[in-house]
């Protein structure tokens, strides 16, 4: 038997499996994959494919996947990716690794300055961020890695997209119509039944101290490290981070604090926290900020319900 | 084996110049990783520079090992043995030679046009067209001088050896040429999905249909010289190569579970995967029960102690890998480092070790004389050992960590400060291996050419 294994006979028989093989596992699913385009489809802008040739160029496939699987959670988990979506990728970026997170939907997630902010400096609107800075690309090559971005999801993208720009209207008129009416602005965004609701925890030495680490790891870069909004990302940033110490005297509750930090103020560069932050932590920040930079807190005023049972 | 010292000089440029190519380019490349284990920990230090970020320097780091250090040090045994085994010289000396040269501008172009960006997106096959080329040329070079040489060859009989380095040049020529499609030389990819399946066929068989039977034939070769055992069974190499080729082939698309692929691949590639336990035990149970009782004989020969460990790496690895497989335990082992220490174990722990092995051995031939330095080569085998050791320690637990929090609901970004240490433990871990990458040249290089031992 050994006798029979000539070169030829080995160099044939192995192009003859790989054949099979390429057959079977390669051309047989190729002509048969279904290429239709999926429900939110649309062809990519010549800035989008400029975006993609960088994002390609750069290595961005390494630390993110476009790919949502049925059980994530995180960015972009509202929808799971379809055979449709890639109908145009050559190649297709599915990626292998997140060290970053998955960007399948992240077209409108941010206005388009967070996202200069952050490809200048990722630790200027995401302290902890170990993305590598991408200055070196020059600004017009980071406005078109922006535009590819933002095209993530596409027509999906599109309409979170069309959100931002509303709404990035709105903020800055509000912005430039100067302090006391930015802040009325702010404030009347939220829900009245959120304004009249103080932090129902007490503002703890502990739950200052959580705040304060929680402002560090996620708001520092943005409303800096005496929350008068000069970190690091502000002057790429419009309207500029919120200058927490004008809020004194302003009638701000810890609700108010609670809710813009859940949802966030979309059109502005402010992200929405409630993904990454759970309940208690968000009012841990907000007696940090109301304490140390507003310096007025309403913690555990009235009206307040039943103490919590962990309470001292 | 004691007399491993007492070799005749047998002159082969041919694999000397493949040794020297694989030692210089594992210091390289163990170089380029430590540099990019550093930017996940301090992002921001020696930042900005555009040839050497993160996303240009893994891509670098990832091809060094592959074709810079693993692929040349398991040929350079070949350009050794193929020839032994056959009874008869190389065909070229002079093709093999040149060869090397092309082989080295080819890594070299490689990694220059990364660094700039030349990059075409697609892990593994990132090398853009004219350097496809190259790479088909080189392994096409390759292929025609060791065929040749069996052509010529005055033993009637083909070792098992020579069938796995046919099978893993002619089939990465051709599996190289496919999955880079380089039929399209502009993005050398296909649209959409079946794009990823074609990707990921060509990268799993880069490890099954390249690393894998170049490093079985090392072993193969090795193993029963220094245990001075027969082989324990050619039914099992037979089985062994052939089941490798049926099986290995159809798994890439475990790389794809979790995206939209059809499911009927899906089906082909787990089982498949499970199914791998075939070739590899057959290899394994054939090579260990060879050394059977002869442990203390491969302790004592540096060659045999770096590719017996190599297949117990290629043990763990394997398993692992068919675990993996599992569509429940990839929900956690996906996306995140676990991934990363399997892909360490296996090119290093297994692939990379062997490819030691196989160039420790044929050393003392090539310069006629012991080694330069046998502690120094022990020194370089517990600093890997150690270091990929601890890589799978760590990079399994991180992988854990980030796997099981993900799935828990956590955000990608909550988890980063968790990690941080075991990037920290990463790079030290990686500090010995890169420690080893660096003696092992000097190692090599001292006994080619300034090697004081006396000529036997
Ligand atoms: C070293 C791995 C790494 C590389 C390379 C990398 N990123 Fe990131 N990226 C991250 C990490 C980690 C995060 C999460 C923390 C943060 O938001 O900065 C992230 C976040 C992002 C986000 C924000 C997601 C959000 O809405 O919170 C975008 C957009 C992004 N990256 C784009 C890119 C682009 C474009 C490139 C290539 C030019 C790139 N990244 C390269 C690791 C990386
Ligand atoms: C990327 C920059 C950025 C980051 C990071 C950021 N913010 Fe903001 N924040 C803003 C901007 C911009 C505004 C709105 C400014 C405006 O419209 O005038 C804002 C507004 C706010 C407001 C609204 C106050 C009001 O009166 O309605 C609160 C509260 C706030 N931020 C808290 C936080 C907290 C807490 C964090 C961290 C968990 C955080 N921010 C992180 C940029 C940021
Ligand atoms: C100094 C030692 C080394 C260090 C610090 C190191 C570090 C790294 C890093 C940081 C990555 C990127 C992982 C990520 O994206 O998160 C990587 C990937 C990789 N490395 Fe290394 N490495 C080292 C040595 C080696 C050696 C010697 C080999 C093989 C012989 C190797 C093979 C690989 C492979 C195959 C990948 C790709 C992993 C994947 O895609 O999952 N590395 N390495
Ligand atoms: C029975 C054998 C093996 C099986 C079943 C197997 C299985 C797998 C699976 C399922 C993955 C994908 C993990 C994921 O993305 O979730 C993977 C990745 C990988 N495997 Fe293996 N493996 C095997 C052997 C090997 C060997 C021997 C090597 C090296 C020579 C190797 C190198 C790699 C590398 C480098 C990756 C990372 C690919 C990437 O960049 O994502 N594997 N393997």
């Amino acid at each position: 038997m050994i006798q029979r294994m000539t070169p030829t006979a080995v160099i044939l028989g192995a192009v003859a499996i790989l054949s099979a093989v390429v057959f079977v596992v390669i051309i047989w699913p190729n002509t048969t994959v279904d290429m239709t385009p999926s429900e939110i489809f649309r062809e990519r802008t010549a800035e989008e494919a400029a975006g993609r040739k960088l994002y390609i160029a750069n290595g961005c496939v390494y630390c993110h996947s476009q790919s949502i699987r049925a059980f994530d959670w995180g960015h972009g988990a509202t929808r799971i990716a379809q055979a449709g979506d890639y109908v145009q990728d050559e190649p297709i970026l599915l990626g292998s690794a997140r060290t970053g997170v998955d960007l399948s939907q992240e077209g409108g997630e941010h206005p388009d300055d967070w996202h200069m902010a952050h490809f200048i400096n990722p630790r200027w609107t995401r302290p902890n961020s170990i993305m590598p800075p991408f200055e070196h690309l020059g600004m017009e090559n980071l406005r078109l890695l922006t535009r590819y971005i933002q095209s993530l999801g596409m027509q999906a993208a599109d309409k979170r997209m069309q959100r931002q720009a509303f709404w990035k209207q709105a903020s800055t008129k509000a912005y430039e119509a100067g302090i006391e009416a930015n802040v009325r602005w702010l404030s009347e965004t939220v829900p009245q039944g959120w304004r009249d609701i103080p932090t129902p925890y007490a503002a703890s030495d502990y739950s200052l101290a959580r705040g304060r680490m929680i402002y560090q790891g996620f708001c520092i870069g943005c409303h800096g490290p005496v929350g008068d909004g000069m970190g690091d990302a502000q002057p790429h940033i419009y309207p500029p981070p919120l200058n927490f110490t004008i809020l004194k005297g302003r009638g701000i509750s810890g609700g108010l604090i609670y809710y813009q930090v859940m949802n966030g103020i979309t059109g502005t560069a402010m992200p929405y926290f409630k993904k990454e932050l759970e309940s208690q932590k968000i009012w841990d920040v907000g007696n940090f900020i109301a304490a140390y930079f507003i310096d007025e807190l309403d913690a555990n005023g009235p009206p307040r319900g039943i103490d919590a049972a962990y309470e001292p | 084996m004691a007399d491993h010292a007492a070799h005749a000089l047998e002159p082969n440029p041919t694999a000397r110049a493949f040794c020297l190519t694989s030692a210089f380019w594992f210091a390289v490349a163990t170089t380029a990783g430590l540099w990019a284990a550093g930017y996940l920990i301090a992002p921001d230090f020696m930042a900005n520079i555009a040839y050497l970020q993160f996303g240009r320097l893994r891509p670098i780091h990832v091809n060094l090992v592959l074709f810079g250090f693993v692929t040349p040090g398991l040929l350079a045994a070949a350009f050794y043995y193929v020839p032994r085994l056959t009874r008869t010289e190389l065909f070229s000396q002079r093709l093999g030679v040149l060869t090397a040269w092309l082989w080295n501008l080819t890594v070299t172009v490689g990694i220059v046009s990364l660094s700039l960006g030349f990059s075409q997106g697609r892990e593994y096959a990132e090398l853009v067209w004219p350097v496809d080329m190259l790479v088909v040329l080189v392994f096409a070079l390759v292929g025609v001088n060791l065929i040749m040489t069996v052509h010529r060859r005055r033993e009637p009989v083909l070792y098992v050896s020579i069938w796995y380095v046919f099978a893993a040049v002619v089939l990465t020529a051709l599996t190289y040429a496919l999955g880079n499609v380089i039929w399209r030389p502009d993005t050398g990819a296909l649209l959409g999905i079946p794009d990823a399946i074609l990707l990921w066929f060509y990268g799993h068989n880069i490890f099954g249909l390249l690393l894998t039977p170049l490093s079985l034939g090392v072993a193969y070769y090795v193993i029963p010289i220094v245990t001075r055992n027969p082989l324990y069974s050619h039914t099992l190499s037979l089985l062994g190569f052939w089941s490798l080729l049926v099986v290995y082939t159809h798994i890439g698309t475990h790389h794809l579970l979790q995206v939209p692929v059809p499911t009927w691949l899906k089906v082909v590639a787990i089982v498949d995967s499970i199914a791998m336990v075939i070739p590899v035990m057959a290899f394994l149970i054939n090579i260990w029960y060879t050394a059977r009782g002869k442990l203390g004989e491969i302790h004592a020969d540096i060659a045999g102690k770096f590719i017996f460990t190599g297949t117990i790496w290629y043990f763990f690895v394997s398993i692992q890998g068919s675990v993996m497989a599992l569509p429940q335990v990839q929900r956690i082992t996906h996306f995140n480092n676990w991934t990363v220490g399997h892909a360490h174990i296996g090119v290093l722990g297994f692939a990379g070790m062997i490819a030691l092995g196989g160039m420790y051995f044929i050393l003392p031939k090539l310069s006629g004389k012991p080694l330069y330095s046998r502690f120094l080569a022990d020194l370089q085998y517990w600093l890997v050992l150690i270091g990929i050791t601890g890589f799978l320690v760590i990079l399994t637990t991180v992988g854990l960590i980030q796997g099981n929090a993900w799935f828990n609901g956590e955000t990608v970004y909550r988890v980063l400060p968790e990690i941080h240490l075991y990037y920290v433990l990463r790079l030290s871990a990686g500090l010995a291996i890169l420690s080893g990458a660096y003696i092992g040249l000097y190692n090599m290089v001292r006994t080619l050419f300034f090697n004081p031992g006396v000529q036997a």
